[in-house]
């Protein structure tokens, strides 16, 4: 009877732990972030809420190097748990901000469409071409970005990809060093 | 209350309201030339008279409308005020003129949004279209060459998806040609070939179905309708995304016909498409599984109606990385030689193993290697498509017997990879891989062994949709030969001998 008990315990620590929630950073990294971050009031005054420790989601739009810096324009996007963790597209338009990554990253991670959770400190708003548009974009400075190589598509239609087959979907997590 | 007290509160609030309308309507009146005291913003008539403002009559007077380059070029003097209002006219009207525009695109802009094209409910792509060139070293009968052009492959797909409930549809169709797929005869030991049967143009259909959105990605959908088993890795990647050009041994090896061995003939050691239904998952974000059950017996079978037998099956794929892993493949049911699409599985209990992994090196980008390991057991009285058998050998003189053992089989492969990114060969792609095939592991003298060279050039490299590549491969094929006692002869046998194949491919979705 202990032993069938111990083991229905066994199952359900597994069950809760299997369905528990999607870390991509690292625990120390994650101290003092705001993941509810109200983006809309940010993108709206930038420079009102400044140095501020952040978690945001979207998809890259365009990347540059700056001064040993990269930095990454993404649309925002809600960050979900389901069907996949990760920032997705509801269809409504939201707007642009800008990351700036003090550090290398291959440029394979950087193409337009990628899907990108970062968590950084807010700065000042800053001036970017954005499509040959001279823009001021609400920025923050990363500590580290997660980015999911989905080239435009959702998290969720891998690796089921839309050819049939089977397509594991690359991520990794990059942090400033 | 009595009505006299009641017509007199309604007379009393009517007025009341009365009251604060008409302050509101002189309020609205009244509240604008308070304001905005000055002349009323000009408009395209010029018959307004207005102060013209000139450089030597004492302090300079603010033109109307704001600060804009008229406005200063008024300001200073530089132009008049009929040349201001000239230019004003000109750029409100060009300002109509762009809403109107404007509006239109709008309006469009609304329309084409509604398109099921836009919204992804609705996809189509080129999933493979390639031209292949072969060359085999075995004899082939008078009239045929050794050489040959073919369409290997044209599918067109259909996708899309219609809600987070269902996330996916799906249909693959292919054009190259339409098979004939032949069955087993049920009775009448006299036929000893199957009845040709058209196949239809669809290799796989599907649907997806998400109940719960609150379980994915745990229970993350139902998969159901025909598609790429999921086992292994090389039965579940598309055509258009191989890395070499010939299927591997684990999907069909041998010609000809069987024999009570289990050594000769053609062997469907595993089909690549059946009817199924599964349910898929990932579980700590480093566990995937599929479990369900299918037909076993071949997507042709939706021509031929035979769906008798039925079958398990289940995979479970621990991942060490975002794109290495290792896989466990089992199924498990029973399979008939009556009917049947497949060939050599007998009749009775039927089982797979499979193990395979996935290493993409993170050190060595552009590196990759890969393996499968599969066993299984078939039933009693395996035998190929087309030769008369119902659950028994029906005519001896042909199968060789009845009560033949269902053999237990085996096959596995290792191939590797190493895309050039840069330098004078970038965008090559040389592959290698071996693999090896035991018809029948109690019997000797029937392995099947294959090493495959390739050099894959990629003209547009963005899978899992865009795909343009031209590739060379070399194989260098033996074959023991069909069992222990029985005379074989490797002439004609392509299996026995090499081959070269060249195949230019496009996918486009």
């Amino acid at each position: 009877m202990t032993r069938h008990c111990g083991s229905v315990i066994l199952v359900i620590g597994l069950a809760l732990a299997a369905c528990g929630p999607t870390q991509i950073f690292p625990g120390a990294m994650m101290d003092g972030v705001e993941t509810n971050f109200d983006f809309t009031a940010w993108r709206t005054v930038p420079n009102a809420q400044t140095d501020r420790k952040v978690q945001l989601g979207g998809r890259i739009v365009q990347s540059n190097r700056e001064q040993g810096a990269h930095v990454i324009i993404v649309t925002q996007l809600p960050i979900v748990e389901q069907p996949a963790y990760g920032p997705k597209d509801i269809g409504r338009r939201s707007g642009e901000f800008a990351v700036v990554y003090p550090g290398a990253l291959d440029p394979k991670w950087l193409a337009p469409g990628h899907r990108l959770v970062v968590i950084g400190t807010t700065g000042q708003a800053k001036a970017v071409m954005v499509d040959d548009v001279q823009r001021s974009l609400p920025s923050l400075t990363a500590r580290c970005v997660h980015i999911w190589r989905t080239a435009g598509r959702e998290i969720s239609d891998f690796p089921h990809n839309a050819g049939g087959g089977y397509e594991p979907l690359e991520e990794e997590t990059h942090c400033a060093s | 209350m009595s009505p006299h007290l009641r017509q007199a509160m309604t007379a009393s609030l009517a007025g009341i309201c009365l009251w604060s309308l008409g302050v509101a309507a002189w309020a609205s009146e009244s509240g604008p030339l308070s304001k905005t005291p000055g002349p009323a913003p000009v408009a395209a008539q010029g018959e307004i008279a207005a102060p013209v403002p000139s450089g030597s009559q004492g302090p300079t007077v603010l033109p109307p409308g704001g600060t804009s380059v008229e406005d200063l070029l008024l300001q200073k003097g530089t132009i008049t005020m009929d040349e201001w209002i000239q230019i004003r006219a000109e750029q409100e009207y060009s300002g109509a003129e762009s809403a109107r525009r404007i509006d239109a695109i709008e309006d469009w802009k609304t329309r084409t949004e509604l398109l099921p094209m836009l919204r992804d409910k609705v996809n189509f792509g080129l999933n493979a279209l390639q031209f292949l060139y072969s060359h085999q070293d075995a004899h082939v009968p008078e009239g045929k060459s050794q050489d040959n052009f073919s369409i290997r492959r044209s599918e067109l797909l259909f996708w899309g998806r219609i809600s987070d409930t269902l996330p996916r549809w799906h249909a693959l169709m292919e054009f190259q040609s339409i098979n004939f797929g032949r069955e087993t005869p049920t009775g009448g030991s006299g036929a000893a070939t199957g009845q040709p049967i058209a196949a239809t143009f669809f290799r796989e259909s599907y649907i997806d179905f998400r109940p719960f959105q609150s379980w994915a990605p745990y229970m993350n959908f139902i998969r159901m309708g025909i598609f790429r088993m999921p086992f292994g890795i090389f039965t579940e990647t598309s055509g258009g995304l191989r890395d070499i050009i010939s299927s591997p041994y684990l999907t069909s090896v041998g010609s000809g016909n069987g024999n009570r061995t289990g050594s000769a003939g053609s062997i469907d050691f595993l089909q690549e498409r059946d009817f199924f239904v599964d349910v898929r998952g990932k579980l700590f974000n480093r566990l995937e599984y599929v479990a369900g059950i299918m037909n076993n017996n071949n997507f042709h079978a939706n021509a031929t109606g035979a769906n008798a037998p039925k079958s398990f099956y289940t995979r479970v794929r621990l991942f060490g990385s975002d794109v290495s892993w290792i896989s466990f493949t089992t199924i498990q049911g029973e399979s008939n030689n009556a009917n049947t699409n497949i060939n050599g599985r007998g009749k009775g209990a039927f089982d797979r193993y499979g193990l395979d992994f996935r290493y993409t090196s993170k050190i060595i980008p552009g590196f990759m290697v890969q393996g499968e390991w599969w066993q299984g057991h078939d039933g009693s009285n395996q035998t190929t498509v087309g030769r008369p058998a119902n659950g028994a050998c029906l005519d001896q003189s042909i199968c060789g017997g009845s009560g033949a053992p269902g053999a237990q089989r085996r096959t596995w492969y290792v191939l590797a990879k190493y895309l050039i990114s840069d330098g004078l060969f970038q965008n090559w792609e040389p592959t290698v891989m071996y693999e090896q095939f035991d018809p029948s592991t109690s019997m000797s003298n029937d392995l099947y062994t294959r090493t495959i060279l390739g050099l894959t050039y990629y003209f547009e490299n963005f899978p899992p949709k865009v795909q343009s590549k031209i590739q060379f491969n070399y194989e260098f094929r033996h074959h023991q030969g069909n069992g222990p006692g029985v005379a074989y002869d490797t002439t004609f046998d392509a299996f026995a001998q090499n081959a070269f194949l060249v195949q230019f491919q496009i996918r486009f979705m």
